[in-house]
């Protein structure tokens, strides 16, 4: 499953970070940070064919031998990033996308709250539980509670 | 891109060393000729070395050779400064590995120092000896020499050197370019022979070419199976397409490689086939980008790691020849084996692919990334560099970490060259942390820093905190305070804690916000104790390598809440003196100018207040330490620009975590002019920090000016008098005064002024303010200015003294005005009224009242000169007055003492300090009632007051010369005082215009001056004077009051009437009545009419006037005089003869009859028409019954 | 305005009249509200309009994630305007934009025949209130800018009102 995901604003500055293993969250950071690189080389419209680039799944940005990094940028210009595990092949594409799917409606969601100000930092718990739920954490502790 | 089937076929651990990484090859260099250069000796200059390697580099990076028929060869080189051996061993792989030619470069000055060159040159020579073609020996010596190639007379070679030299006396090396391109083709044409060789030998008798690594492999291996002739077959054919490309034959290097593609394949002899897809690549990228290679190949250019911000692509970087690039169509029609550029990157990667097989090949598969990586660059498809570079990170070959670090500021390198600052600055923070891994031998904590360094732009990290401010701050925090951090500890290891006190300052300054609590106490700490070996201070620092630290300033720690400029004491405000004002036309000021002007201003934070020179000026602060600990804060000193100023450091300790806590900050100001404020300096966790209010946040202005005005004097004042215990805000006060006064009493009191500043004072105004009306101001307060004035100027500590008398003036008359206008309305329309109100006491209501009252008053009268006994009406009179009780009067009053000297005063200021005096008034006595009567003698009359006496003690008042009485505290007397009659002349002073209310002034003036009431409390020294100012009178008081214009002169049966005189006469008796009257104004009087009116007193406050059975009158009792000339006399006499007996009086008046208002000023004053004067007191005639 | 506040796709075939007319009340209110309140201090009306304007942004930025979210990457500046002339106008306005044009250079010009916030202030043509009626499109003004801004194009949009209730808004982006 997922072990990082990312909320990155227009700025290119963290807005919410979530990671599973918070004692080696730096170590996710930096990725998530070199990440930005190739999503700003693929949001770089001028050398890419129409096709391609209209989707807001941005598909995989590159690969450790560990972790796999997936990107996916709004119409407005915040980016998501998941870190999942390589060795978890069951994933398939689709299966990241609705992930993404699910992030954007968190995200819609929370941005929506008047409460927020746009820029800010995402404090919201009902985005904090929507991120646990796609990284699986929330389910988990559902399970134990029953 | 990583093969599944990792490390197939070679031996788990490597037993041979590798090849050294080339991170900087390109493929282009597929097809060139390796040389190499090399200095020799300790004698040759560097510069010289740089300039002849320019030159040779210029001449032979890409030269042209015709060869055997007749076709150009274009032939490419590649000059390196190094080559290890090693690299050697791969030759056979990839041929252009190999080392081919020799350059090398020394100078001598004697045989010795030649053969020393000669036999290094031998040396290296013998260490590539496998590999090398030619060389060349180019050697300075001392002398020239006559042929080129042979050494200059009287040196020789020694016999053991075989190499062609050539021999230079200096630098500029005639023919250098001739000389090396014979070399080059030297080593052309070996090359061209070699490929010869090798294309013409027999297809099955070929050996089998081997990676070093595979040497063991193939021990066992059945060399004659068919398997192997194909691979030997396969290799060959490689080999020979690596010599073609060499050689200038490309289009033969594609036959070669695509046909040894094919057998490889087929044998699955992957390394190599690899490498035969790399050769196809290399080709094709060299017919397609001709122009693309390295600009400068022995400069290895380092600054590309410094990054310039933003996008930057390698393009087509020409170098010698500038060709367009054919296009792709034409290309393909004459090498249908070429591959098309999108093609190129793919064969790359199948030979990536390829080459992880196998663990020992490591270091080809890096560089083949690499070449792809810039190919892709060329290209343009960036993405597709990226994923070449990452795979280079997944290729964990075991590497020392010096050749990791080279890997790393290559991937670095190669991330900036395509804008991926991110990627490149995570690269090189990998390779700084290598220069100190605990794996690595030789740590090198100055090139880590300098890495890491060099790796903040890409974490958007500026080192200047005013860019990291927190409206424009970028980049990622964790990642920028973890880079902080290695940059302290890199800082603090490598033995700079300047460095690391500077980075730490940052750190707090920058990212307070993004670090936890602990995270700042330590960060706190950790700064507290590298400062106490290198102090912070605002001053940039500049690194051995020509980078600028800027200073970073602690504006959080402690935290400024406010910040706030203040006005000087009020007494010590420098005021305007107002002068003459100048004539500035019709408006005071011009709205649209110093409108805009203001709003500019106030915008700088300009304070509309002054400051003075010498003076101690302040402003006032708070701050908020939010560390967890005591903070110590010392040298506070508030910053400024403009004029000179010299601060007072203060020093404060600021309790964990704090609220706020005030701060004064102080100095002085040292010279006239504008004095800018910026902000203040701190030295705080040993760190100096100078704390611009323009870097701090929320500040509402940047700088704040204030004008220093001339040093003006100071001064001390002390009262005689005790101070107020408290009194009401005024400005500028310095001291108080307080004292209470009796009404009427006076009082002294000195005031000492002390100058105690170092300036003289040379002017001094005196003046005071009150809310009384400056007449009793006047009265109140006095002093003496010429007094002063003497004692001017006062210089530095010495004192002058002026004496300041107070006077408790006060109303000692109740005000009873109301009564008084009343009086007046009913008065003008009842002149003489038949029955006046005898129950009310209104006393001024009839004229008929007058001579009763006067008879009851004067009963009550305590002073010895009348002694009638009192009765009961004037008693319960006394009695129902109503006496308004003020307790004591608060006259407050500041006086104000202004005074200036020196340059200040030349400037036109001064200060103004304010001595506040209270005076509380006492009531002493008080006139509750007061009228006024006929005195015996006509030039005066008897003053009547009604005195109370509003102490509690008891007092002695004295109302005439010799006249006095003693009151109880709180009683109330009687007391007549004669006072002479207003003469004329005080009254001619009114004008045509005047009024009665003028009139009436005059009159109680005129009593104020001659009655003067002096009184002492018994038993102390309190003594004071009771004026009479303010007394009401009315028309008919005013009648007595003042001289009447007619003298009366009446006879009773020829005998001058004298007042007091009793007439008696008989019933039936005729008595002549003769009345003289004279003008004694100094003009005439028109239209009076003179009466004799007869009336009874009937004692009950009805006068009967109906006395025709009573009386008959001879003669006329009413005559009319038209004029009465000035000191005229009109004389009229009429006979009475009484009827009845009883009491009679005589009513003697004067009026006149109508407005003469056109006749004269005086008449005109005396007012109304029917005016009438009486002769006073009527004469009363006894008639007895005889 | 229907904001969506589901997960799931709006149905747009449930609306009750209540439900479309609501908006239009509270904008109303909300226009009443802001130019009483400028009137009490005595300010320009042209002023305190910025409130409501600011409004609009503070919406619109907010509401421009929302309905992009199901929306393809936009090719260029022109996709964005016609995304906000078509669905982005239906999903507020229950209609699309009448008519659009551009100078190719920046300036675009939405018209818009039957404004729904001007629809009920008289028939077409009236001049009754012709002259108080901008106040009616600062909210919408405000809305455009904001969503724009989000998508990263920052401009300035002026509303007129020719002839009610037809109006159009000018939308000038600003290069940097």
């Amino acid at each position: 499953m997922a072990v990082c995901i990312a909320v990155i604003g227009k700025d290119n500055s963290p807005k919410y970070i979530k990671c599973t293993d918070e004692a080696n969250a730096l170590q996710f950071h930096y990725k998530i940070h070199t990440s930005i690189d190739i999503v700003e080389e693929k949001l770089n419209i001028g050398n890419k064919t129409a096709a391609d680039v209209r989707e807001l799944f941005l598909g995989m940005l590159y690969s450790t031998e560990e972790y796999k990094i997936f990107g996916y940028a709004t119409n407005t210009k915040i980016k998501f990033i998941i870190v999942l595990q390589s060795s978890n092949a069951t994933l398939r594409d689709n299966e990241v996308r609705m992930m993404f799917r699910k992030l954007h409606i968190a995200y819609a969601n929370a941005v929506s709250d008047p409460f927020y100000i746009p820029g800010d930092q995402i404090q919201s718990k009902i985005f904090n539980s929507a991120v646990m739920d796609i990284m699986g954490l929330l389910v988990d502790e559902k399970k134990i509670l029953k | 891109m990583r093969s599944a089937l990792s490390v197939i076929l070679s031996s788990p651990v490597p037993d041979n060393k590798m090849s050294h990484p080339d991170y900087e090859q390109t493929a282009h260099d597929h097809a060139t000729i390796l040389i190499l250069l090399k200095p020799l000796g300790a004698q040759i200059k560097q510069k010289t070395v740089t300039r002849i390697c320019e030159r040779i580099i210029k001449c032979g990076s890409r030269f042209s050779v015709i060869d055997s028929s007749n076709n150009t060869r274009e032939i490419l080189t590649r000059f390196i400064k190094d080559h290890p051996v090693e690299n050697n061993d791969w030759g056979d792989f990839q041929t252009h590995r190999r080392l081919l030619g020799l350059i090398t470069f020394g100078k001598y000055e004697n045989q010795i120092e030649l053969n020393e060159l000669c036999r290094l040159h031998e040396t290296l020579k013998v260490k590539y000896v496998q590999t090398l073609y030619d060389s060349r020996a180019i050697l300075f010596g001392p002398i020239p020499s006559e042929n080129l190639n042979e050494p200059p007379p009287s040196f020789t070679t020694p016999h053991n050197f075989k190499t062609v030299g050539i021999f230079y006396a200096d630098d500029l090396c005639p023919n250098l370019e001739i000389q090396m391109s014979q070399c080059f083709n030297s080593l052309f044409w070996i090359l061209e022979s070699k490929r010869l060789e090798r294309s013409r030998e027999k297809i099955d008798k070929v050996a089998l070419l081997q990676a070093p690594f595979e040497k063991k492999d193939f021990i066992g291996l059945d060399l004659e199976s068919r398997n192997n002739r194909e691979r030997c077959v396969g290799r060959a054919t490689k080999h020979l397409g690596d010599l073609c490309l060499q050689a200038g034959l490309p289009g033969d290097a594609l036959n070669n490689y695509n046909s040894a593609i094919g057998t490889l394949q087929s044998v699955n002899d992957w390394l190599w086939l690899g490498s035969a897809y790399e050769g196809l690549c290399a080709v094709s990228a060299l017919i397609l980008y001709p122009n693309m290679c390295r600009n400068v190949p022995l400069q290895r250019n380092s600054s590309l790691q410094e990054g310039s911000p933003g996008k930057q692509r390698r393009g087509s970087q020409p170098t010698t020849t500038l060709c367009a690039p054919p296009t792709i169509e034409t290309i393909k029609m004459n090498m249908p084996n070429i591959l098309l550029p999108e093609d190129i990157c793919k064969k790359y990667r199948e030979a990536i692919v390829h080459y992880t097989k196998y663990q020992n090949a490591g270091i080809i598969e890096t560089e083949a990334s690499f070449k792809a990586t810039r190919i892709s660059i060329e290209q343009n498809c960036t993405l597709q560099a990226a994923s070449f570079l990452s795979n280079v990170l997944f290729n964990n070959m075991t590497m020392n970490e010096q050749e990791k670090i080279d890997r790393f500021t290559t991937l670095s390198d190669l991330y900036t060259s395509f804008g991926y600052l991110r990627k490149a600055s995570f690269c090189l923070r990998h390779a700084a942390l290598r220069h100190v891994s605990q794996y690595n031998p030789n740590l090198d904590w100055q090139q880590c820093y300098n890495l890491l360094l060099q790796a903040t732009s890409g974490f958007k990290l500026s080192l200047d905190p005013v860019e990291m401010s927190f409206d424009n701050r970028k980049g990622w925090p964790s990642i920028q305070i973890q880079l902080i951090n290695e940059l302290v500890a890199a800082a603090n290891r490598m033995g700079h804690p300047a460095l690391a006190t500077r980075h730490l300052t940052f750190l707090l300054q920058t990212m307070y916000n993004y670090l936890t609590p602990t995270e700042r106490k330590d960060a706190a700490l950790q700064l507290q104790a590298v400062s106490q070996q290198s102090e912070g201070s605002p001053v940039p620092l500049v690194l051995d390598s020509g980078r600028v630290i800027p200073p970073a300033n602690l504006t959080n720690i402690p935290r400024t809440k406010s910040f706030a400029l203040k006005n000087l004491q009020p007494h010590l405000q420098p005021q305007k003196i107002e002068r003459v004002k100048e004539d500035h036309g019709p408006f005071l000021f011009t709205p649209i100018n110093f409108g805009s002007l203001e709003r500019k201003t106030t915008a700088k934070g300009k304070v509309d207040y002054l400051w003075v020179d010498g003076d101690i000026c302040e402003v006032s602060m708070q701050l908020v330490n939010p560390l967890p600990f005591e903070l110590h804060v010392s040298n506070m000193r508030l910053l400024t620009s403009g004029v000179v100023f010299e601060p007072i450091p203060e020093s404060i300790t600021l309790p964990a975590e704090s609220g706020t806590i005030a701060v004064t900050l102080a100095g002085t100001p040292r010279e006239v002019g504008e004095l800018e404020i910026l902000g203040f300096s701190t030295h705080t966790l040993g760190v100096k920090s100078n704390c611009r209010l323009r870097h701090i946040e929320s500040m509402p202005h940047p700088l704040y000016t204030v004008e220093i005005v001339p040093a003006l004097p100071r001064i001390n004042v002390e009262t005689s008098l005790p101070r107020t215990a408290s009194f009401s805000s005024g400005e500028n006060i310095v001291t108080s005064a307080s004292i209470s006064l009796y009404g009427g009493e006076s009082a002294e009191c000195t005031i000492t002024i002390t100058n105690i500043s170092q300036v003289p004072i040379e002017m001094i105004e005196i003046s005071v303010q009150s809310t009384l009306d400056s007449l009793t101001e006047s009265k109140v307060f006095k002093w003496s200015n010429e007094n002063l004035l003497t004692q001017l100027p006062l210089q530095p500590q010495s004192s002058a003294c002026i004496t300041l008398y107070m006077y408790a003036a006060m109303e000692f008359v109740a005000s009873q005005r109301h009564d008084i206008t009343n009086a007046y309305q009913s008065q003008s329309n009842s002149l003489i009224s038949h029955s006046g109100p005898s129950s009310l006491p209104s006393r001024l209501s009839t004229s008929s009242h007058h001579t009763k009252r006067y008879s009851e008053l004067t009963s009550s009268f305590r002073s010895g000169t009348s002694s009638n006994s009192s009765n009961s009406l004037s008693s319960t009179r006394l009695s129902k007055l109503a006496v308004p009780i003020h307790a004591s009067n608060i006259v407050e009053g500041q006086l104000k003492i202004k005074f200036s000297g020196s340059a200040g005063l030349a400037s036109g200021y001064c200060r103004i300090s304010s001595v506040f005096i209270t005076i509380e008034m006492l009531r002493s006595v008080q006139f509750t009632n007061w009228d006024v009567l006929p005195a015996e003698t006509p030039t005066q009359f008897y003053l009547v007051l009604d005195v109370i006496n509003m102490t509690n003690h008891e007092m002695e008042l004295h109302y005439t010369q010799n006249k006095c009485i003693y009151m109880e505290g709180r009683e109330s007397c009687r007391i007549p005082i004669p006072v002479d009659r207003c003469p004329f002349n005080k009254l001619s002073t009114i004008d045509g215009a005047g009024n009665n209310e003028d009139l009436q002034k005059i009159c109680s003036e005129h009593i104020a001056s001659l009655a003067d009431l002096k009184w002492q409390l018994v038993g102390t020294e309190t003594t004071g004077k009771a004026t009479l100012s303010g007394l009401a009178l009315t028309q008919d008081m005013l009648d007595l009051v003042r001289m009447s214009p007619l003298q009366w002169e009446v006879t009773i049966n020829d005998v001058v009437f004298k007042a007091q005189d009793e007439i008696t006469c008989n019933l039936g008796e005729c008595i002549n009545v003769g009345v003289g009257v004279s003008n004694a104004l100094e003009s005439p009087l028109r239209n009076l009419i003179l009466s004799i009116n007869l009336y009874q007193d009937h004692h009950n406050g009805v006068n009967n006037y109906r006395l025709d059975t009573r009386v008959s009158i001879a003669g006329a009792n009413k005559v009319i005089l038209p004029t009465l000339q000035e000191s005229g006399r009109a004389y009229h006499e009429c006979r009475v003869v009484f009827l009845t007996a009883g009491q009679y009086k005589i009513d003697i008046q004067c009026s006149s009859r109508e407005s003469i208002l056109d006749s004269l000023t005086f008449c005109s004053e005396l007012g109304n028409s029917g005016h009438t004067w009486r002769y006073i007191p009527p004469i009363e005639i006894k008639v007895e019954d005889c | 305005m229907k904001h969506q506040f589901s997960d799931t796709k709006p149905n747009l075939n449930i609306k009750t009249e209540a439900d479309e007319c609501l908006f239009e009340y509270l904008h109303g209110e909300m226009v009443n509200y802001i130019v009483g309140k400028s009137l009490e201090d005595t300010n320009d009306i042209e002023e305190d309009l910025s409130r409501l304007e600011w409004m609009g942004f503070s919406v619109g930025y907010r509401i421009i994630e929302r309905l992009t979210r199901e929306w393809p990457r936009f090719k260029d500046e022109l996709d964005i305007i016609k995304f906000i002339c078509t669905d982005f106008w239906t999903s507020l306005y229950h209609k699309q934009i009448d008519n659009l044009r551009t100078n190719h250079h920046g300036v675009y010009v939405l018209h818009d025949n039957e404004f729904c916030l001007l629809a009920k202030i008289g028939k077409s043509g009236s001049k009754q209130y012709l002259r108080e009626s901008p106040r009616l499109l600062a909210f919408t003004c405000g809305l455009l800018r904001g969503s724009l801004a989000n998508l990263g194009i920052v401009c300035t949009v002026k509303a007129e009102v020719s002839a009610l209730p037809s109006c159009k808004f000018n939308v000038e982006v600003q290069r940097i």
